[in-house]
């Protein structure tokens, strides 16, 4: 028998929704995680001393409210099979802060790092953000300060982005195959947050056809040492498997060992399955080698049976490009309390932006206007006007109002205010509060004149 | 006329049923050094003045296997794994084997050859080792049987007399490493229990016993004894169950009760639940051993009318261990049958002494030798009802694959609690008070074991594989494979191959006319999508005729 105690132990949640699919061709349908499943099983991982099988639960609407402005409500934005996958997220969550567990995994489906703030339907396979619910509900339920989520889909994770955008304690860092070849099409160098947040989004944009050398580079060369640097309460990983060289819907060159050693090096406290699509000839071995590498086992028996070492190799231009682009991400991690100051040094008391969002699975066209208060002594609330038009369907509305944690009393009236302001505003059609600091969350649909709360 | 024979830790228990009466009893102590002498001996008492010739059928539940195993006393086997890629064999706590190069894919497909040489060269190194026992598993061989059937056709021409088991003969259920212990432990004991049955079989004769014979499994079912020389494993832990299959039988049916057996040094938990009892989640688990052999799920929990009672530091404890018998029984020291005695609760044992046993436990704790003995008590029951509770969360949180799964389990609490063993009528009420249900202690609770054995149905599981693509099935249980030619299969062809399947392997073990008992308990069925077309699917049904009681047995 093994000594090691469970706290010791790997936390594993295996929900592979087999009952579930965006649609019965799609890639994200229940055969995505069979094949990983007879793997895991067969390899008697879930039987290791060094690991424990939880059982999913679900998620709570108002975990989910936490994160997200669902329009019209998250009633309406949710299966159950999203609220299992979130859900487990928080499992592994209290499991890891109970002391039960070292570090887990949850190895869940559909997958979330595309869904950002306001959710009007499903973009990039996501309806919500498994992620950024994990995040808010660590902050919330244990009073976390610094995470940092890493984000090692071959997808840029533009959702989790757009979520911590203007928030200083959480850092999103993500590497993925170029945006102007991949989608979706964003992830760029000079994406790099919110005038109070500058610099804790980082974007690693890498050549098509990456290996494992390349992202080591990154790793070695970027990951590690700001996060050295940022010395987080946690390290999350958003662990997308496309990265791998057979999936079918990117093209880059990364291995199972790749994967496996990178999960070694970066010790996440929690990860989350995102994307990856190669269902027989990546999935099984790249999530068998995770497992190991969280759980210290020896991972170099993984292999995928058409691959050998020194199989593929980077041209010297493409590991000029990485280099140059670490280089750059560097430089603007150096200079973050600088751009921070240069950024709000006469910027006034509100920063403005327009954004359109574009939903690629269910069509949606987004329009955005987002303020936040640039507050002296406080993070600064938040107001989004939203409308969104399905195809040539009903455009849906909402006006949303956010109080950050530790709001100070002048943001917290006036949000109020807002909110107040909008309540049967009849070109809107709901009005949404998100009270982070007090963990309350309330709509109000100006059509039929009610309000509800989570 | 049935009979059943429970050979047990202490005691070998025997009953005769007739219809849905228990017709006669008889005991026998356990003797380990010679479990069929006692059998026997049991036998014997029981049929004395009664017609063998109207005996139907005999049902045996033995510890054989468990004690074989226990004292280490099996067979040495080479193990020889395929292990492909994936987790170092050397993380499975299996002990020494060979490696060998090849491997198996979960579609089934060959990603990798053997090496006819470095099997030559395995075969070598276990005749050094002067081993003739050996198990071939390799990873997924379950779906593809290639492998293994190569290698163990290698080692048989090089190891003249050697006995080879196959991984997938044995097992199908995916999980190499419980594949790889079960066929370890099918090779260790099945020389062994062959002899057993043979004697058992041959001692029948003698007293011309002809009717048929049947073991009882760890899940419950009866087998022929004949059947059984080919998974002797599937034997073990058949004292539990056959307690369980006699509480199903005493008591009403479709209930959700706790099964409390309560012994001299340990109490075995079960549960029943709506009726069903239920099963280890993925298999038993046999000494360091994890297997994929079915079987109930019971807790052992360290505590017994046995065992010790010490106070350290104002701190009681009760067991784990034993002292010897209790004091008012002549031992040394207090006990839980000491308290027990001195609540008045038994009249077993010597009052004075018991009261003896009691002071020794109040002069460390600083109180009276009654209130002693209620704190006793109050541990005992204290320890089972923990036990019992932490079986119902560990069953609800057992983990779950689909949204359907997850969203219908029920929450299940104890309606009753049922005792059975010699010391269930004294704490069985105490505990069903504390877990708010009615305390059941069925009369012949003390036999109820040999009950279940006589009047337990055989039991079948078929787990069928199909991948429409390849146009293959296979079964897992023994290794049968064959063609599919309909590319469109549908969820209900591949219900009906495998009742069809069932029947034919039913009939194989003798117990063919309870095939249409058989139920389907689980199934899954993908299409394979490659690009945007369906290639082909997945189906898997697994068919059961689950732990029952024979219909003559109207029940209590």
């Amino acid at each position: 028998m093994s000594s090691i105690g469970k706290a010791g132990k790997t936390g594993l949640i295996f929900f592979p929704a087999f009952d579930w699919a965006i649609s019965p061709t799609h890639p994200e349908r229940e055969e995505r995680l069979l094949y990983t499943r007879d793997q895991i099983f067969e390899e008697g991982l879930m039987d290791l001393p060094a690991i424990e099988e939880y059982k999913p639960r679900l998620a709570e609407k108002k975990d989910v409210a936490r994160a997200h402005f669902c329009v019209p409500d998250v009633e309406s934005q949710v299966t159950e099979a999203h609220l299992i996958a979130a859900g487990s997220t928080l499992t592994l969550a209290d499991a890891l802060e109970k002391g039960e567990i070292r570090n887990g995994f949850a190895l869940v489906r559909p997958p979330g790092h595309h869904s950002m703030r306001v959710v009007h339907g499903n973009r990039g396979f996501c309806n919500i953000n498994n992620m950024a619910i994990m995040v808010e509900y660590l902050r919330t339920k244990y009073g976390h300060k610094r995470i940092a989520v890493i984000d090692t889909d071959v997808h840029h994770g533009d959702g989790t982005q757009e979520i911590f955008w203007h928030d200083q304690d959480v850092l999103c860092l993500s590497f993925h195959q170029d945006g102007h070849t991949l989608y979706p099409g964003s992830g760029f160098v000079n994406e790099m947050g919110g005038p109070q947040a500058l610099a804790r989004t980082l974007n690693v944009p890498l050549p098509p056809g990456t290996t494992d050398e390349g992202i080591h580079y990154v790793l070695d060369n970027l990951i590690l040492p700001v996060l050295d640097d940022f010395k987080p309460d946690l390290i999350l990983n958003s662990a997308g498997q496309d990265n791998h060289y057979t999936d079918p819907l990117a093209n880059m060159r990364f291995s199972a060992n790749g994967y496996a050693r990178l999960n070694e090096k970066l010790a996440p406290d929690l990860c989350v399955l995102e994307g990856g699509y190669a269902v027989e000839t990546a999935l099984p071995y790249v999530n068998t080698g995770i497992i190991q590498a969280m759980a210290g086992l020896d991972y170099s028996h993984v292999k995928e049976p058409d691959y050998v070492p020194g199989r593929f190799v980077q041209t010297e231009g493409m590991k000029r490009e990485i280099e140059h682009t670490v280089a750059q991400v560097q430089k603007i991690w150096d200079q973050r309390d600088e751009l921070v100051a240069q950024a709000l040094d006469g910027a006034g008391d509100f920063y403005r932006r327009k954004k359109r969002v574009f939903y690629d699975t269910d069509m949606i066209n987004e329009n955005q206007e987002e303020v936040v208060r640039l507050c002296p002594d406080c993070a600064g609330y938040m107001t989004i006007l939203t409308s969104a038009q399905r195809g040539y369907g009903i455009l849906n509305s909402a006006f949303c109002v956010s109080i950050p944690r530790g709001a100070c009393s002048s943001c917290r009236d006036d949000a109020k205010e807002e909110y107040a302001e909008h309540v049967d505003d009849k070109r809107i059609g709901y009005v949404l509060m998100q009270d982070k600091d007090k963990d309350k969350f309330k709509l109000y649909n100006n059509m039929i004149r009610t309000e509800r709360g989570y | 006329m049935l009979i059943g024979i429970d050979v047990g830790g202490t005691t070998t228990d025997a009953v005769v049923v007739d219809g849905n009466k228990v017709v006669k009893t008889a005991y026998v102590p356990t003797n380990h050094d010679n479990l069929l002498k006692c059998l026997l001996a049991a036998l014997d008492e029981l049929v004395q003045g009664i017609d063998t010739r109207k005996i139907e059928r005999v049902v045996l539940s033995t510890t054989l296997i468990t004690n074989m195993i226990a004292e280490g006393k099996t067979d040495p086997v080479a193990l020889v794994l395929i292990p492909g890629p994936g987790t170092n064999p050397k993380d499975y706590a299996l002990g020494k084997s060979i490696i060998l190069d090849g491997a198996i894919d979960f579609r089934g497909k060959e990603i990798d050859r053997l090496k006819e040489s470095q099997i030559k060269e395995a075969a070598s190194q276990i005749r050094t080792q002067g081993l003739s026992r050996v198990a071939v598993v390799g990873k997924f061989c379950q779906r593809n049987h290639a492998h293994e059937l190569k290698v163990g056709e290698i080692l048989a021409a090089a190891l003249p007399g050697g006995k080879i088991e196959l991984g997938h003969k044995v097992s199908g259920q995916l999980n190499f490493p419980r594949r790889a212990a079960t066929t370890m432990l099918t090779a260790a004991t099945k020389d062994r229990y062959e002899l057993f049955a043979k004697d058992v079989a041959a001692a029948l004769k003698e007293r011309k016993i002809s009717s048929p014979v049947y073991i009882l499994k760890a899940d419950g079912g009866t087998l022929p004894l004949d059947k059984s020389l080919q998974m002797p494993v599937e034997t073990i832990f058949s004292g539990p169950a056959a307690s369980i299959m006699g509480v199903l039988a005493l008591t009403k049916a479709g209930r959700t009760s706790v099964v409390v057996d309560i012994g001299g040094t340990t109490t075995d938990l079960a549960l029943i639940l709506s009726g069903k009892p239920l099963l280890s989640a993925k298999g038993a688990r046999v000494g360091s051993l994890l297997t994929h052999v079915r079987a109930f799920a019971v807790k052992s929990v360290a505590i017994g009318g046995d065992s010790a009672v010490a106070v350290s530091c104002h701190a009681l404890t009760v067991g784990p261990h034993r002292n010897g018998p209790p004091l008012c029984m002549g031992g040394k020291g207090p006990t839980p049958t000491d308290a027990l005695r001195v609540l008045g609760l038994s009249q077993i044992g010597d009052a004075a002494k018991a009261e003896e046993a009691m002071q020794i436990v109040a002069e460390g704790l600083g109180c009276t030798a009654k209130e002693a003995a209620q704190k006793v008590v109050d541990a005992v029951v204290d320890k089972i009802v923990f036990e019992v509770n932490e079986m119902f969360r560990e069953w609800t949180e057992e983990p779950a694959y689909r949204i359907w799964e997850i969203m219908k389990k029920e929450m299940l609490s104890a309606q009753s609690v049922v005792g059975v063993g010699g010391g269930a009528p004294l704490l069985v009420p105490l505990v069903a008070a504390r877990l708010k249900a009615a305390a059941i202690v069925p009369g012949y609770a003390s036999v109820a074991n040999a009950i279940g054995a006589a009047v337990a149905r055989p039991t079948l599981t078929l787990n069928l594989h199909i991948d429409t693509e390849k146009g293959e099935f296979s079964v897992a249980e023994e290794g049968l494979t064959g063609r599919v030619t309909d590319q469109k299969m549908t969820p209900e062809d591949a219900g009906r191959l495998a009742r069809r399947l069932l029947a034919e392997r039913a009939a194989r073990l003798g117990i063919g006319e309870y095939a249409s008992e058989a139920e389907v308990t689980y199934s899954e069925f993908f299409n394979m999508i490659r690009g945007w077309s369906t290639v082909g699917r997945l189906m898997d049904v697994r068919m059961e005729i689950p732990a029952g009681l024979l219909p003559s047995w109207g029940g209590c």
